[in-house]
């Protein structure tokens, strides 16, 4: 009886949280994939049932491919670096290396520029004649870039961007996580013999694990979601080259004011987030090593 | 006690909301679609319209460039909370009459004496003020057209080489072949570098030049019934495969220069022409370390532009009192001084005629003749076109030019595709 009142008054508890949750978060999505289903723009201005019209013409499109392609490729490129560098500066800044305080700060400092300033910031540095990158490849006697003005490299400079931006964000998440790492598993290590790669291999990486999941999973979505820089720096172009899923999906619904279409990318995204995510926890979710509390 | 001072805050609070409500408060969007510090111009002259005004405020809202302006208002509007007036490019016109989001302004002209207080403004520039059904629903502001920007000093320092191949130095191209020729002489390589470009036709716009490079050529890209599409005509091709030509085949004129960057190139003296809004020129003007000159965009069978820019719209859905001042606001930013001031700071063309009888732009404009031509150019200027959803229409036209211009497709196949493109957005299937 009084296990059973303790749980109602648990769910009595998680009701504000579900509220908004549900509100702000399920309603949008249910919302949204049924509004996929209908025709809703700018000639058709109230909702009509259209079955999978949407979905058939995305299908047909190929700026719809071009930019799943690039989306993917977003993730894919800017991940794994972002994640393998962000644990490497978390374990030299952890085994307190010279100067750490100089690191920490310039590697964290651009996850606290607001964005909007950040991609200002960028779009002088990749100004094709004034922009200092150019400036610097030219001094080196390499050929200059087109930067954002071009679609062999709009893509990467944004990738670049990104990685720079958030470098420091998975840093300090990684920093938190080998707090949890047993010193004594160190010593010991050192005391038998292994060298500093051999003692990360067998001790940092693992047991990193469950952080890396975290990481993963944040990194992913994050990436899928990237708009500001998009926004400011490219609005997607030249040709589309820098136009990403949630771009997509802007443009449809606040430029082309097609509603219709951008709700069938929305369920699109989410459908891919859900899997992805899905995936992934089935797949390594078993397999990490937890650390013995 | 309590009672007291909720009693005082009350008296506090229906105060202000008595003053603030005797105030009509205009929500005013605008866009800045050039490169140049243009909000700090609009905030004086709302300035001084208050002031003239004390009834009316004005709240003037940076809403970005064109496209971001024209997605802030469609925003608001699918949001139920238009703004009062806004200032948008003026082919979003269609669409922005499909969402009925505004009021004629037939009646306020009326007023104003109809005929003859709409010939103050330059034809031109009315053409695209007008609905399918004939009222008028803008009254023109910043109003432009491209324009070819030379750089003189350049021009001379090359005289020898010019006059060799039988050019002249002193004058820029006012042909389409003469500007290829140019364009050869003028751009200066060393090793694979190119240390200067004869010519820069920028990015983000191009469709807006394209459709001068159309016009000069004798053709359109879009009928003005905003329905036949001409996208694919043999005369557009030839435009098309003179610009391939000179950023592919050349390499006089770098590829998909950003828009807003190419004032600073031109002024940074790595390019010795371009085409650009005449609305840039304030800041080559006053940054320009170099003699410069202004001319009409070269001609093929034609001298022929487009014009270009934003007109005042006022809003469905907002007070009639709102409305009122809209107006009065939209015909105190284009009456002759305030015009002319905007000219000054800005570039654009003086949109009312009287303006150019001011001493203050008379002695302005002998200053700086330059700034004539986008006005002179007006003589063949056509409508710019529009077309109901425009935005997917122009991310077509754009799209595909792009494509052609880095060679990645053919420029039939390029136009062949917007073409497609641009008759399903307006088909709206």
């Amino acid at each position: 009886m009084r296990e059973k009142l303790e749980l109602y008054r648990a769910y009595l508890f998680l009701i504000p949280g579900l509220f908004f949750l549900f509100l702000f978060t399920y309603l949008p999505i249910i919302w949204a994939s049924w509004l996929s289903f209908n025709r809703w723009n700018l000639l058709s201005p109230t909702p009509k049932f259209s079955g999978l019209e949407n979905f058939i013409k995305l299908w047909h499109h190929d700026v719809f491919w071009l930019v799943m392609k690039n989306s993917f490729f977003f993730v894919t490129i800017s991940i794994f670096p972002t994640m393998f560098l962000a644990l490497v500066f978390a374990i030299l800044i952890d085994e307190r290396m010279k100067g750490r305080v100089y690191y920490i700060y310039s590697l964290f400092y651009p996850t606290l520029i607001p964005m909007a300033a950040a991609a200002m910031l960028w779009v002088y540095i990749y100004s094709p004649n004034l922009g200092i990158l150019n400036i610097l490849l030219s001094k080196l006697g390499l050929p200059k870039l087109g930067w954002l003005g071009s679609s062999e490299t709009s893509l990467w400079a944004l990738i670049i961007m990104t990685f720079w931006k958030n470098l420091g964000f998975f840093m300090l998440i990684y920093l938190a996580g080998l707090q949890n790492v047993s010193r004594e598993l160190y010593e010991a290590a050192y005391i038998d013999g292994a060298g500093w790669w051999r003692r990360h291999v067998a001790i940092t990486f693992p047991l990193v694990g469950p952080t890396s999941l975290f990481v993963l999973v944040v990194a992913i979505i994050l990436t899928f979601r990237v708009f500001d820089q998009i926004h400011l720096m490219t609005e997607g172009g030249p040709g589309n080259s820098s136009n990403v899923i949630v771009y997509y999906i802007y443009e449809n619904g606040f430029k082309f004011f097609d509603w219709g279409k951008a709700s069938a990318l929305t369920t699109i995204l989410v459908m891919i987030l859900l899997t992805l995510t899905l995936i992934i926890f089935g797949i390594f979710g078993r397999r990490i090593t937890y650390t013995a509390d | 006690m309590k009672g007291k001072a909720f009693l005082a805050v009350l008296v506090i609070v229906l105060l202000f909301a008595s003053t603030a409500s005797a105030k009509v408060t205009l929500r005013f969007f605008y866009p800045v679609g050039v490169a140049g510090p243009l909000v700090k111009v609009i905030n004086g002259m709302v300035a001084k319209f208050e002031k003239e005004n004390p009834g009316v405020d004005v709240e003037p809202v940076y809403a970005g460039n064109y496209n971001q302006t024209m997605q802030k208002v469609q925003t608001a509007l699918l949001g139920g909370n238009p703004p009062d007036i806004a200032v948008v490019e003026i082919s979003e016109l269609y669409s922005l009459l499909q969402m009925n989001a505004l009021i004629p302004l037939d009646n306020y002209v009326e007023r104003e004496g109809g005929k003859s207080f709409l010939a103050n403004y330059f034809e031109g520039f009315l053409g695209n003020a007008y609905g399918r059904d004939r009222k008028i629903y803008g009254i023109p502001f910043q109003r432009s057209t491209p324009i070819l920007y030379w750089n003189k000093d350049m021009f001379r320092a090359a005289g020898d080489k010019l006059k060799a191949a039988g050019l002249d130095p002193n004058r820029p191209p006012e042909t389409w072949g003469e500007l290829v020729e140019y364009a050869k002489i003028l751009t200066i390589r060393e090793g694979s570098q190119t240390k200067q470009y004869g010519l820069i036709i920028p990015g983000g716009w191009n469709d807006w030049i394209f459709e001068a490079f159309s016009r000069q050529n004798g053709s359109q890209l879009l009928k003005e019934d905003g329905l036949t599409v001409t996208f694919d005509s043999p005369e557009n091709l030839e435009a098309l495969k003179l610009w391939v030509k000179l950023m592919q085949e050349l390499k006089v004129c770098p590829v998909l220069r950003p828009w807003n960057i190419t004032p600073d190139d031109f002024i940074g003296g790595v390019t010795a022409m371009m085409y650009y809004s005449t609305g840039g020129m304030a800041k080559i003007r006053k940054t320009a370390k170099f003699e410069w000159g202004a001319a009409f965009q070269p001609k093929k069978k034609q001298y022929g532009t487009p014009v270009g820019g934003g007109d005042f719209h006022i809003f469905k859905g907002i007070p009639k009192e709102n409305q009122d001042a809209s107006w009065k606001f939209a015909k105190f930013m284009s009456r002759p001084d305030m015009a002319a001031h905007w000219s000054i700071e800005s570039g654009y063309v003086a949109v009312n005629k009287k303006s150019y009888e001011l001493p203050e732009l008379i002695d302005f404009l002998k200053k700086f003749p330059q700034m004539t031509v986008a006005r002179d150019q007006l003589k063949y200027a056509y409508p710019k076109m529009m077309a109901v959803n425009y935005q997917l229409i122009r991310n077509a036209m754009t799209t595909n030019l792009d494509a052609a211009l880095e060679g990645k497709k053919t420029p039939e196949e390029a136009l062949k595709d917007a073409h497609k493109l641009m008759v399903e957005a307006i088909k709206g299937s």
